[in-house]
This record gives C-alpha cells, structure tokens and sequence, in this order.
C-alpha cells in the first residue's frame, strides 16, 4: 500500500502484502517498530487512509463504508480534543456523530464518565485535562456507541503506570462484554499480560502472526543457578557446561543455556558440599520475541487459525476485522 | 444529523474564539466612527454614515470569512481532532458541509447583530432606513456565503497563510471581475483567452455589491428590484456549491 502524504510529497509506501485476520471477541496486539506500518493499518480501518491496492474489511462491511464505521469504536494516539468543549460536550457530540438519539447520548455519557473517573470534569473544559484524563476521553468516546470492535492506536503511551492499568482493565472488560479490541502498542509487557493474540509487522510486512501462547513457546532460554558453601574458585566442571560463572563472595553463580545442564551443575553443587540457592529457569518473554523477529526474520513466522472475523488482506494489504 | 451537529460545534467553536469579538468590535467601532466622519465630511452626513456602515460591515463579515474560514480545515488536520470524527460514521463531505454551514450560521449571527445595531444607529440619528439598506446587507451575506465556501475550499487543500492569501486575493479581484476581458483588448488572442477562463473561473463579487444604490435609494426605497435580487442570490448559491463541491472532489481523497 502506497500513499500519498500531500499535495507535492512524494507517495509512501506503507504496507506490502498484509494479511491480516482478526477472530471475533479478542484482545490482538498490533506490534512493530516505529514507522513499521501500525498506524497506517489502522488508519485504513477506520476511514482515514486509503490503500493503493487490496481491501478491509470489518464485520464483513468494506471500511470505506461509513455504515461500517458504525461498528468501529477508535482511538488515535495521543487524542486530541476540541479544546473549549467539556468533557460531557465532548462525549456528547460524540455520541451525535454517531447518530445516537438524545436520551441515549446522556444516559452513557453519564455511564462513561463514571467508568472513567471522569465526572468531576464533567464540566471541565478539554484545555485544562492532563494527558492521562484525554487519554481516558478518548477511550470514552471510542466505545460511546458500543461498537462491537474497538481500534486503538497506542492506549497506553504516555500513560502512568497507574493509568497503564486502568486502560489494561478496560480493555479487558471490553472482551468480557463481547467486543473485540484490536490495538497497537509498544509497550510489550502490557501486551502479553492481556493479549489473545499479536501480530507482528517489520518494515510494512507481517513477520509473525498468532497467539500469544503459540507464538510464545515457553522455551527455556536460559537457567541461573546460584549457591552458597562453594569456594571461590567455584568448581571448574560446571564452569565449563556454563555460558557465565562468577562468585559474589557469598554466593556462587552459574548461567547455563539448558535444563539439563542446570540438573548436571546442581549434582556438581550438591557433590561439591554447596547448597543451592536459587535455580531459575528464563523463558522467552514476548519482548525477546519482538526483537527476534523483528531483526532476523526475513520471512512470516505465522501461526494460522481460520475462523476469521475482521480481516484484512493486502496483496498490498488486506485487513479483515 | 451529523451535519447538524458538526455545524453547531463550529457555530461554538466560533462563539468560544476572541477574534470573532475583536473583528465585531471592529465593526462596530467603524459603524460609530461613521458620524464623527459624516460631520467633518462634504455633502450629506447621513450618507456617509450609511454608506460607512454597509462598508464596514461588509469588511467585518470579509474578515470573518477569511480568517475563520481558511483555518477551518486546515486547523482540524493539524490538530488531529479530524481523525476521531472521520472514524465516526460522518461521510466526508457532511464534515465539509458542517464545518461551511456552521461558519455561515456564524455569519449570519453576527452580521444581524451588527446590522440591527447600524440600523438602529441610523434610526437614533434620523437618518432614513430604507428597504435598500436592508438588500445590501442581505447581499453582503450571499457574498459571504461564496466567500465561506472559498475559504474553505483552500483551507481544504493548503495551510491557513496560503488560503488567506488566496482568499484574500479572490475577494479582491472578484470586485472588478467584470473589467478583467477588457483588460485583454489589444493585447494577443491568446492572453484574451486566458483572461476569459480566469474571467469564467473567478466569483463575480460585483453583483453583491448594491450598497452604492442602497444609500442613495430614495424612491421607494428599493436599491435593487427583487427579481435581480433573486437573480444574484441563485447565482452566489451556485457559485458557492460549485466551490464546496469542488472542495469535497479534494478532500475526500485526501489521507490524514
């Protein structure tokens, strides 16, 4: 997918080859780098970007459809307000874009301006809100019309860790209300603690795609061993089984690269008259992942599931949702 | 629905804005200004006071178009506020439309204000309050409406500095649209055939302009009969969805 960012700048090309499946009633993580094509994906979802060639689609409806957008709750980075409307006008006329009838637009604004802490600002205007309060407007309005899906463009930048986990929560009660919550995010560690499934995207192409505990192994990566009563010049064997052998003058610490390792140097420890300590195996986490995939892979590390609800395809992109 | 309620946001938007207030006052001081001037003046004060007023009023509701209009766009896309509203079921062009007719229910405020407060003045001063002043105002609004729709035809496309500079300069030369074929007599074929397209392209503000006969309409009152009245009015709406539509066929393809 190319576009075209102004008048006389040269076209952009954002995606290639994006196929993309979304199940319904999932939490799925849009991972990449900076410039890696998140945003650009996401902005052909809701209506804000078009693509050169393929197509999205959303519940089945072409996202070019305004009827599709009905659907679609979003949130951009870092949203931006109208400056001299209030917190309660904001969601208001919100809730008008979204064609919702009077009675309605202020039953849930009241609803989600207390499901986000937000009823003391009621009649704040936006100008005075830090960036944690918008950042919470913003969801608001995303879901004001219950949309079944729910597109969010990094929810959790800039947010304290408090706030992290408040927008954590909400997404997670989202998916127990039955939406379906797509969002990009850097922030890896929030990612796996609440994601059903991850797509990762490298340079505008998808290098891996799946669910978090397919994707994830479980693999050991590594063991750290520590124990006491071993002397300092520790034991020469499993120095030799170790990637890494120090001691701190109380303990002695042994880094091995498998399990078994780790067995053979505890029988070293126990047979050397030490006592062990600490044995802790390191498995992958979804980070070390990212970073795997996104520096060596050249091609897709996918791991498929058919029942596809939003999906986009790309031959340049297609995105079903 | 959501033309309405993106016309009503821009109609606060503006309400909520100090320069609307500053360009009123403007008016406004100029309206006053207006007496002190027909006293030091040669000829009927009166006149002057009217002929001052309309002036002014005119270049009050310019100012307003041109300033807020060329920003209108341009300030939504810089902003962000645009991506939440497009992700909404709001086509394009109804943002479009709501954005003009929520500027255009500003003018239009304003400019009954300012024109029941110079008519009134004019009342208080016993100087004649004619149905021909009244048709200059009306006119001066359809002008805005063509205006608006300029202005957010390249505040659709370009930054709020370029679209005041083009804006301003259509306000300009639409004035003396009429003497730009002459122009051409004399000079090669060729350059009286791009006199003539820009001639075709160009808003004939000319026609809007009725504030000379409305101040010295007498008999009657009349400045204009109504039938050209209706004339110029169909004419400044065409001309205005011509431009809007124009804009739309811009921005609907463009990426945010």
């Amino acid at each position: 997918m190319t576009y075209n960012p102004g008048l006389f700048a040269k076209s952009k090309q954002a995606l290639t080859a994006l196929d993309l499946d979304v199940p319904q009633n999932t939490i799925f993580g849009f991972l990449g780098h900076n410039g890696a094509g998140k945003t650009s994906t996401i902005k052909i979802l809701v209506g804000l970007q078009f693509c050169t060639a393929g197509q999205a689609w959303i519940m089945g409806g072409d996202v070019r459809q305004s009827a599709t957008r009905k659907r679609v709750g979003f949130m951009p980075e870092n949203p931006y307000f109208y400056e001299y409307l209030t917190a309660e006008e904001t969601l208001d006329f919100y809730g008008r874009l979204s064609s919702m009838d009077r009675a309605s637009r202020k039953k849930r604004t009241s609803e989600l301006l207390a499901l986000f802490s937000l009823e003391h600002a009621r009649h704040v205007p936006m100008r005075d809100f830090s960036k944690g309060m918008r950042q919470r407007v913003g969801l608001a309005q995303a879901i004001m019309h219950h949309p079944p899906v729910v597109i969010l463009d990094e929810p959790m930048s800039g947010l304290d860790p408090l706030g992290r986990r408040d927008v954590r929560n909400i997404i997670l009660s989202l998916r127990d209300a039955g939406q379906t919550v797509f969002f990009s995010s850097h922030i890896l560690s929030d990612v796996e603690e609440i994601c059903d499934r991850v797509c990762v995207l490298n340079q505008g192409k998808k290098v891996a795609e799946g669910p978090l505990s397919a994707l994830l192994t479980g693999k050991v990566l590594e063991v750290k061993l520590a124990a006491s009563g071993i002397a300092a010049a520790g034991i020469p064997e499993a120095a030799r089984l170790a990637v890494r052998t120090w001691h701190d003058g109380v303990l002695y610490h042994v880094i091995v690269t498998t399990e078994e390792k780790a067995q053979a140097v505890k029988s070293m420890i126990e047979a050397a008259g030490g006592v062990l300590r600490v044995m802790q195996p390191h498995r992958e986490s979804l980070e070390e992942y990212f970073v795997r995939v996104t520096d060596t892979t050249p091609g897709v590390a996918s791991v498929q599931s058919g029942d596809g609800f939003a999906t986009a395809k790309a031959k340049a992109p297609e995105v079903h949702a | 629905m959501i033309v309405v309620a993106i016309a009503l946001n821009t109609f606060k938007e503006a309400v909520r804005d100090k320069i609307l207030y500053v360009l009123f006052a403007f008016g406004a001081l100029m309206i006053l200004v207006s007496r002190a001037i027909g006293w030091v003046s040669y000829g009927s004060g009166e006149k002057i006071m009217a002929d001052m007023g309309l002036a002014a009023i005119w270049i009050f509701s310019g100012m307003v178009s041109i300033f807020i209009g060329t920003g209108l766009i341009y300030k939504e896309i810089d902003k962000r506020t645009i991506y939440t509203i497009l992700a909404k079921p709001a086509e394009r062009w109804q943002f479009l439309g709501g954005k003009y007719l929520g500027l255009v229910l500003t003018m239009l405020v304003n400019l009954t204000l300012l024109s029941g407060g110079f008519l009134i003045y004019l009342w208080l001063s016993n100087a004649p309050v004619t149905m021909g002043l009244v048709q200059a105002l009306y006119l001066t609004f359809i002008e805005m409406m063509v205006l608006t729709a300029i202005a957010i035809f390249f505040s659709s496309a370009s930054t709020p500095i370029l679209s005041a500079i083009f804006t301003t300069l259509i306000f300009y030369v639409g004035q003396v649209t009429k003497w730009i074929v002459e122009l051409g007599a004399g000079n090669p074929p060729w350059v009286q055939k791009m006199l003539y397209t820009v001639y075709l392209f160009l808003p004939n503000l000319h026609n809007f302009n009725i504030r000379d006969k409305a101040v010295l309409a007498t008999e009657n009152g009349l400045a204009v009969p109504y039938a050209e009245l209706g004339v110029v009015t169909v004419y400044g709406l065409a001309y205005a969805s011509a431009v809007l539509l124009a804009a739309h066929l811009i921005f609907s393809r463009r990426n945010f």
